[in-house]
């Protein structure tokens, strides 16, 4: 088996609202190699969300390890980690969260005004996420335009665009009808097989789950079926 | 699509609230504008280079207060002295109130040798020296009017119980103020039964090494009569006059404080709304990877650019209102010059940075504090 990606060693997050301790995740260890496609399962509160927002970077853990491709997450400052984020998160949300002043090229393209490439190399690049995902036709059309399965095409097509080690999908079909979350899981899973993304899916739908190469389930916080080394 | 464009575009979306305070931004820079050159025409009067040999005679009381003409002679006798003009403000109506301008009457023999700045043809001033009822006008009222020479001006007596039929023999040019009517003190005496009396006395003194000494032997020579003389320069007496108006400077100053300050509050609610509402999409870009100080900009950058939009709006519309309106007539002569300086306008428009800095920056703060997680988390 290929060296895992991702290494997570006794991983707790704990949220404190005054006198109050919620524990999100308690102690949850987990690997994942590159080229996987691994669904967090779980019913809703049992701490799946919070894994993926640790290991993609926009949380941080309260005790425990995750690293990723040999950098600790928990140890980057706000400013390094976002550039990490840059590198090598690519995001795909439940509600699509495109930025709706902006047409399907520039949403695409909104990532790549960070790096250093010149507008053609940023078209290249573009035209060629939105290629992937079918929507070449649609790129000067703006998320209102869109149907709701297009517009998380474009998410993920945004997602992909910096070419990053991880896209982490939080419950990417949630806001979409069958015949739209059969597309779009169909092209993350194209994504996997075909271009070797290794993609964690949150999901509480085992039909979104059965899309993927690993189900891991989680309740309360605890790996029920985790790897645990 | 750039990082400028990205700010432009949300700039640009909500065009109504985007107009709305560019637009309140732009009138308050506006009457910014309006109010600091209003306050630099009454504070500083312009500078000539005519005006240093220039003195003022008036009464020590008041300006309100009339010298003996018999004085004049006394004057005319010190050393020093080169000419000697006795110079009183008429106050006249033409036809109507609003049609303000000033009058006044002097010796005209020798008031062009007192005010060297003014230009005057030599056959229009040999006519005006040789026709008592004669006067002489400053352009600027000729135009305002419509007159040309020869024609008749009645004036209707306001601070002098008589009225004046007067011809006009000449235009004037040049001076700081080109406005004015002159004419005979004579003719004045006349009308007014012999009076013998004048509002006060101009003089050229013959250098600058003299007047010192000019001021102090003509007060001391009428220290102890009934009316009693401040002799002062051309622009002490400017100064003088402007402080009838009362501290100006605060006044205005107040003013302006109360302008900038309502500014703030409007952009920087503005802003406060906007970022408000995009706290969602804040979070996704922060997640896709735009650290903390490409956020702030971002948004310190969008209200930047909100505030000098409106900056330039306001200040050079002032600009363009004094370059191409009669403010003179506007303000029925109240303001014979209205000059929008460049350091005004530099002040106003780097008022408008500081406030589109500073309102964008409290938001900027909670955008880039604002967690990710609970930002994605919250309802739309």
């Amino acid at each position: 088996m290929a060296e895992p990606i991702v290494q997570i060693r006794d991983l707790s997050r704990v949220y404190r609202h005054g006198d109050i301790e919620v524990v999100a995740l308690n102690r949850v260890s987990l690997d994942i190699c590159q080229g996987e496609f691994v669904a967090l399962m779980g019913p809703s509160g049992s701490g799946k969300s919070t894994l993926l927002h640790i290991i993609a970077g926009i949380d941080r853990a309260t005790s425990g390890l995750c690293v990723v491709q040999g950098v600790n997450v928990g140890e980057l400052s706000e400013t390094d980690l976002a550039e990490w984020r840059k590198q090598h998160v690519g995001f795909v949300f439940q509600t699509f969260n495109l930025i709706p002043v902006l047409t399907a090229y520039e949403n695409v393209e909104l990532p790549l005004l960070l790096t250093q490439l010149s507008a053609g190399e940023r078209r290249e690049h573009v035209e060629a996420a939105l290629g992937l995902v079918g929507l070449a036709d649609r790129m000067d059309h703006r998320p209102g335009q869109l149907s709701g399965g297009q517009e998380q095409r474009v998410a993920i097509a945004r997602a992909l665009v910096t070419d990053p080690t991880l896209i982490v999908a939080d419950e990417p079909t949630g806001n979409l009808d069958a015949h739209s979350a059969a597309d779009v899981l169909g092209l993350l899973q194209q994504l996997n097989r075909d271009a070797g993304k290794t993609i964690i899916l949150v999901t509480h739908d085992p039909k979104a789950a059965a899309h993927a190469g690993r189900m891991v389930h989680l309740e309360k916080g605890e790996l029920l079926n985790g790897e645990r080394k | 699509m750039t990082l400028h464009g990205f700010i432009l575009r949300n700039a640009l979306r909500n065009k109504r609230r985007l107009t709305l305070t560019v637009f309140s931004v732009a009138l308050s820079l506006f009457l910014f504008t309006v109010l600091q050159t209003a306050l630099r025409e009454l504070t500083e009067p312009p500078e000539i280079d005519d005006a240093a040999l220039r003195l003022v005679v008036r009464h020590k009381v008041s300006l309100a207060n009339v010298l003996p003409q018999k004085y004049q002679s006394r004057i005319e006798r010190i050393p020093g002295v080169k000419w000697c003009s006795k110079f009183t403000w008429f106050g006249g109506i033409y036809i109507d109130e609003k049609n303000f301008f000033s009058q006044f009457a002097c010796d005209a023999d020798c008031l062009f040798n007192i005010f060297t700045e003014a230009r005057v043809a030599p056959e229009q001033r040999e006519a005006f020296v040789k026709e008592k009822t004669a006067c002489i006008v400053g352009w600027k009222t000729m135009q305002r009017f419509g007159w040309k020479l020869g024609d008749k001006i009645t004036l209707l007596g306001t601070a002098w119980p008589c009225d004046l039929e007067l011809v006009i023999r000449g235009v004037y040019y040049g001076g700081i103020d080109e406005t004015n009517m002159f004419f005979h003190h004579d003719y004045l005496d006349e009308a007014l039964g012999k009076w013998s009396v004048a509002g006060m006395f101009w003089l050229r003194a013959e250098n600058a090494e003299v007047m010192p000494e000019l001021i102090e032997r003509i007060d001391k020579m009428f220290a102890n009569s009934a009316a009693a003389t401040k002799t002062e320069t051309e622009r002490a007496f400017q100064l003088g006059f402007l402080s009838w108006f009362g501290n100006v400077r605060v006044l205005i100053g107040s003013i302006c404080s109360v302008v900038v300050f309502t500014m703030i509050l409007v952009t920087a609610s503005t802003m406060g709304m906007t970022i408000r509402e995009r706290a969602r999409e804040i979070a996704v870009i922060k997640a896709i990877g735009f650290n903390a100080r490409q956020v702030f900009a971002l948004i310190v950058a969008e209200s930047f650019g909100l505030a000098i939009a409106g900056g330039l709006i306001g200040c050079f519309g002032a600009l363009f209102i004094a370059n191409h309106f009669d403010i003179y007539s506007l303000s029925r002569g109240f303001f014979v010059k209205f000059e929008v300086t460049p350091q005004i306008i530099a002040t106003g428009l780097l008022i408008s940075v500081a406030l589109g800095v500073f309102s964008g920056l409290v938001p900027a703060y909670g955008a880039i504090r604002a967690s990710v997680v609970e930002r994605l988390r919250a309802p739309e």
